[in-house]
């Protein structure tokens, strides 16, 4: 009323002072002013109808349901971003009531294939929710992909103009991207691009996974030194005399400083080379993987050691689908619901668990159990074994333990040679103990939240560990601060696996995907999406190229890491897979998981698998699934191949199973 | 709107001293609640996964709690799985049945064992690709090859190309096939050894034969068929059969169908062994116990299992042109599986079957020796099921000590004690009946043609006026009701049928007990004097 009342005034005043020209001017300024108000009123007033929202979704949705079936499916998969993203502007727009009835509406469509999500979405209840959950941040923040084929798309298009329904189109708008494509529709399988809807950008995975991975295993590994005896076994006492210059000349490149090894190791390479050891170069070309050099200084192994390795080497046994393993299962007994972790050192004569009450346990199979153990063990833990009985001496313990965490122990991991064992803990920690001192080393801190995970890199020395915080981090023994930080995850870090050459690290997380991330840049190189749940365990190839990943559903899935695919999805477990493993030779995959199996996959007939029949992978995963081999009520917590290929496994003993 | 409705918002908060918090705030807290249990649950989830279970305990919510700086919750760190109570009268409500404890009891209470200390054992869950079958791995699938002919079933439905399934492989272990071998080289050469005897008890004891039962019961079916001349040899494979049959770590239904036939061929085969002497009556008795036992055991998964054997046997106890050998075998047989069995199948026969058999068993009628024996084997294999069942029958009554009865069991004895050694012979085929019995058995051979009915009916009717007797004979069903008058009527009744009965109930249990007098008569009348052995001392004295 005022502000008439003051209009007024105005336009008497200018009157007055006779400013005809600028009183019209003002009038129709005013005028459109008003009638602009008002439509915007009315537009706001249709759009913030919460119902339209209901309306237009259930439209659509019949509409999708009705249409041609040659193209349903591939209409069908337009629904769930669209439903997720009305329930969220409903919530964001703070109609409550209406999102929860509209969720619980259409809820059924989707749990199929999205359950999960759908679950973490159903907490959403205020828009302040919205901003807090990483899920629906990153939902609302990123668009949705979907490939659909030219006639699809311009049924859908035809359908949302048709209709007027501005809000469907709106919101297709913002939050999808469509891959149009010529020809004709996509098969069904092709879901997994649908399932891979967690937030991450599809084009950024894409972007990341064009980058180039050297995937190739380390020149100079002590494998390749291994067929070089084997090779002249006739002569061997050429053997020590070709492996002797060998050690000398690395330990004179240590000598030469850190920085300059890698260097060096070239240079000897060539000199290698050069000197005519042809029997070297020949051996290198027998192996089709190609060799990559160490961005890490590597440390350097003493000749025992290697001398013990070279000698497992040789007397391993062949597998495969025809010759299967044998496993030595290691149950621990009266653990009482509290072991969290165990670990298996490589020859087996040591066996670590990490228990909730924050003790970490080491047990010397050697001595106990079982005095007439495989020759093969026998022979392997000689050095491990001497001095050994410092532990025992207090009490009739059949086990030394390590006390200093402050919170259960979630992951305990021997070095590659057993004399170190590196545990983490929920108190943030990790801490390197010496199990030939049986005594804590050093207490690595870091992390800022519980580390769920930590394991020791194939040649020692360096470690990786992932934890709550999202983070990954890469660690060498005689640093207590981390050299690299990875973050990139959405969610926990759950798992992490070093790569077969060490240059590379493989994470594992809460928010189902799977990175590779570089360990010299600290970048991101694969991002690995297809899994529908949490990523629980990982595993990688000996030669490199393939990794396999299990997940809470029981689902192991193998990628190929040149590529960033998955090549091949492998069920048969139903429930979590705990842990993975690949023989020596990469011929078999083992698997361990909650439902108290143990299963054996044959990994060569699944690489195999033309690309016709991927798709089809139900009836293909039978005939890869070679063995499932029950225990009784003893979920499986480790697998770990001894590198004669003996499988050993671990697991706590459940009653309530 | 929220799981959590505004009620639950408001008790919590008068819970803690808030009593007037309005409506509105508890409906805007409400969602947030929801948010932040959703929030700790998937943190605790979290925990869980990492400490490597499927089942969420009270720590992992704890450890949640701590990740999101929150205090834990105090007070349900038990270990125990918490057990919750439904509240009563509330559908959906629970709480945790927390009882008081008096803290004296606690410090009064003897200390609790200390729990055992965690070990670690290890053991082979597989030798080069095979489970071997000791305790510490899961039982060893019983059959494997269902399961995959319904995964190749189920390809195929899938209309994907057919994979070609290789025959399904069974492997044996080096050392169970060791074992199979030793142990049928036992049964074949050396079934009297005492090493067979450890065998056997090998065979019913050990873990991890299991693979080995489709073997046993193969080579099992396969000897029976192929040597039932061998009475050794089939005697040694029913103790196998009983040796299985007693594993408990065996899971031998699956094999039944192949090793029934067998036991039933070593209870009614026309020849067992090939010498006149072998006692091969001795092996029908053992196979027609391990065929009761077996029907005991199964009866109730296999319901037409006894149906089938039952009707098997009595095919052959029916039919006249079998020989005497397979009718004592069916007898035997069929009084294995109990009494109620024999009553219902052998005794509606019995009369029609004893006058097939008399002539059989006369000296003068059957000329042949050998013969004229096996007859007689048959008589005494029936008089004994008929017995066991009047015996069954008869205990129905009460239990009673009485003088006269010894008495007359002396005379019994007397009676029997007359003729040992006339038909020694026969008598030792019924090795599982007390001597005495034998010999009662063997007693009616030269009495049965002076006793006749009369006779019989006129010893029952002695029996009935006793009158020391009527006071102190409470019948199971009548147990109160037991004076005078009562047991009085009812022994008209019985006798003569024609007084009034008190209630019907009564007479019910009467009727039950008048079919024990006809069965007993009947009985004598086939039998004489022998099946009175089989009725106790003091039933006996109740029925003289």
């Amino acid at each position: 009323m005022e502000e008439e009342e003051l209009q007024k005034a105005v336009y008497a005043y200018l009157r007055k002072k006779g400013f005809r020209q600028t009183e019209l001017v003002l009038q129709e300024e005013q005028n459109r002013l008003s009638s602009s108000a008002q439509s915007d009123l009315a537009v706001s007033r249709l759009d913030n109808d919460p119902a339209r929202y209901h309306d237009g979704y259930s439209k659509l949705r019949s509409w999708a349901y009705s249409s041609l079936d040659l193209y349903k499916h591939e209409l069908l998969r337009v629904l769930y971003p669209v439903f997720i993203h009305c329930f969220m502007d409903l919530v964001a727009e703070e109609h409550m009531q209406e999102a929860r009835t509209f969720f619980h509406t259409f809820r059924e469509d989707h749990e199929l294939m999205h359950l999960r999500d759908l679950q973490k979405l159903e907490g959403i209840l205020s828009p302040s929710h919205l901003e807090e959950m990483e899920l629906a941040r990153s939902l609302r923040q990123n668009k949705v992909k979907i490939k659909l084929c030219e006639y699809s798309y311009d049924l859908l298009l035809q359908y949302l103009q048709k209709t007027q329904s501005v809000t469907m189109l709106g919101i297709i708008n913002e939050h999808i991207n469509f891959e149009v494509s010529a020809g004709q529709p996509s098969s069904i399988s092709d879901d997994v691009d649908v399932v891979a809807l967690v937030g991450s950008s599809q084009d950024i995975a894409k972007q990341i996974n064009q980058k180039e991975v050297r995937w190739g295993l380390l020149e100079d590994s002590v494998e390749e030194r291994l067929e070089r005896p084997v090779s002249d076994s006739e002569k061997p006492e050429g053997e020590n005399k070709e492996v002797d210059p060998e050690d000398s000349k690395q330990k004179r490149s240590v000598e030469g400083g850190k920085q300059g090894v890698s260097v060096k190791k070239l240079k000897k390479d060539k000199l290698v080379g050069a000197t005519g050891k042809n029997i070297r170069s020949e051996t290198s070309t027998v192996s089709i993987a190609p060799r990559v050099k160490p961005e890490l200084t590597l440390p350097v192994m003493t000749t025992e050691v290697e001398q013990s390795i070279l000698e497992d080497l040789r007397n391993r046994v062949q597998l495969s689908s025809l010759a299967l393993p044998s496993i030595s299962f290691y149950t621990f007994i009266n653990a009482h619901n509290s072991l969290n972790c165990s670990s298996i050192s490589h020859d087996g004569s040591l066996v670590a668990g990490g228990f909730s009450d924050s003790s970490l346990k080491v047990w010397d199979m050697s001595k106990i159990g079982r005095p007439t153990k495989t020759s093969n063990s026998q022979g392997e833990n000689e050095s491990v074994e001497s001095e050994h009985l410092l532990g025992l001496e207090e009490g009739k313990r059949s086990y030394t333990l390590f006390q200093g965490h402050a919170g259960p122990v979630y992951s305990a991991t021997f070095s590659p040679f057993g004399d170190f064992l590196l545990s983490s803990s929920s108190d943030s920690t990790i801490r390197l103990w010496s199990t030939k001192l049986n005594s804590n080393l050093v207490c690595y801190k870091g992390h800022n939240y519980p580390v769920w995970d930590v394991q020791f890199s194939p040649v020692g020395h360096y470690f990786a560990s992932c934890s709550h915080d999202r983070t990954a981090r890469i660690w060498s023994m005689e640093r207590i601060q981390p050299l690299r930080i990875m973050a990139g995850h959405l969610s926990d870090v759950d798992c992490v696996q070093w790569h077969a050459n060490c240059n590379y690290i493989a994470t594992g997380s809460s928010d189902k995907t799977v990175r590779l991330w570089d360990v010299q840049s600290g970048e991101c190189v694969r991002i690995f999406i297809g899994h529908r749940s949490m990523v629980l365990s990982l595993a990688m190839s000996p030669d490199g190229r393939y990794m396999a990943s299990g997940d809470e559903d029981g689902t192991i899935m193998m990628w190929d890491l040149s590529s960033g695919r998955c090549v091949s999805p492998l069920m048969g477990h139903n429930s979590c897979v705990w842990t993975l493993a690949f023989s020596c030779e990469g011929t078999l995959l083992a698997s361990g998981s909650a439902d108290c199996t143990v299963k054996l996959w044959d990994v060569t007939a699944s690489m195999k698998v033309p690309r016709m029949e991927e798709n089809k992978a139900s009836s293909t995963n039978r005939l890869r699934l070679l063995k499932a081999l029950p225990t009784k009520s003893t979920p499986v917590y480790t697998l770990r191949f001894s590198r004669r290929n003996l499988l050993f496994a671990a697991g706590g003993l459940s009653k309530q199973a | 709107m929220s799981i959590v409705p505004k009620e639950t918002i408001e008790v919590i908060a008068q819970s803690i001293g808030i009593a007037n918090l309005s409506p509105d705030v508890a409906l805007a807290l409400a969602p947030d609640v929801e948010y932040r249990l959703r929030e700790i649950m998937q943190e605790a989830i979290k925990c869980m996964r990492h400490s490597k279970r499927t089942v969420l305990t009270a720590d992992d919510v704890d450890s949640a709690l701590s990740l999101r700086n929150v205090e834990p919750l105090y007070g349900f760190a038990s270990g125990d799985p918490l057990r919750f109570k439904r509240a009563v009268g509330h559908k959906d409500l629970f709480y945790i049945d927390d009882k008081d404890v008096d803290l004296k009891d606690v410090i009064n209470a003897p200390l609790p064992k200390a729990p055992l200390d965690t070990g670690v054992v290890a053991h082979w869950l597989a030798i080069e690709g095979v489970q071997p079958a000791i305790p510490e791995n899961a039982p060893v699938e019983a059959i494997v090859a269902p399961s995959e002919i319904k995964r190749s079933e189920h390809s195929k439905e899938d209309g994907l190309p057919v994979d070609i399934k290789l025959p399904v492989k069974h492997v044996l272990s080096r050392e169970l096939q060791l074992y199979f071998d030793k142990i049928t080289a036992l049964i074949v050469s050396r079934s009297d050894s005492i090493l067979f005897k450890e065998a056997l008890e090998s065979l019913a004891t050990d873990s991890g034969l299991h693979p080995l039962v489709p073997y046993f019961s193969y080579f099992i079916a396969d000897e029976i068929s192929r040597s039932l001349n061998d009475l050794p040899l089939l005697f040694a494979l029913m103790r196998v059969v009983r040796s299985l049959l007693r594993n408990p770590h065996i899971h031998i239904e699956p094999y039944l169908h192949q090793l029934m036939p067998s036991m039933i061929t070593c209870i009614v085969a026309k020849r067992l062994g090939h010498r006149i002497a072998d006692n091969h009556w001795e092996l029908r008795d053992f196979a027609a116990n391990l065929v009761a036992s077996v029907c005991r055991r199964f009866g109730h998964v296999y319901h037409n299992l006894q149906y089938r054997l039952t009707r098997t046997l009595l095919n052959a106890f029916l039919d006249p042109s079998k020989a005497m050998t397979q009718h004592y075998g069916a007898i035997q047989g069929l009084a294995a599986l109990g009494t109620s069995v024999v009553r219902v199948l052998i005794l509606p026969q019995l009369e029609t079957y004893m006058q097939l058999l008399e002539p059989e068993m006369q000296l003068e009628k059957q000329k042949n020796e050998m013969k004229r024996k096996e007859a007689w084997h048959v008589y005494g294999a029936l008089m004994c099921a008929a017995g066991k069942c009047l015996y069954e029958r008869v205990k129905l009554f009460p239990s009673l000590l009485h003088p006269p009865t010894r008495q007359l069991w002396r005379s019994n004895g007397r009676v029997a004690t007359k003729m040992p050694n006339k038909r020694k012979a026969s008598t030792s085929h019924l090795l599982q009946q007390p001597p005495l019995k034998k010999l009662a058995a063997d007693g009616p051979v030269s009495s049965i043609p002076p006793i006749s009915m009369p006779t019989s009916m006129q010893v029952a009717a002695d029996g009935f006026p006793t009158p020391s007797e009527s006071g102190i004979r409470p019948s199971s069903s009548t147990g109160q009701l037991s004076n005078e008058s009562i047991s009085g009527g009812s022994r008209k009744e019985r006798s003569g049928g024609k007084a009034p009965t008190p209630s019907t109930v009564l007479a019910q249990a009467w009727k039950e007990d008048l079919d024990a007098g006809h069965l007993l008569a009947s009985l004598f009348e086939l039998f004489g004097e022998g099946i009175l052995s089989f009725i106790q001392p003091p039933e006996m004295s109740f029925f003289l």
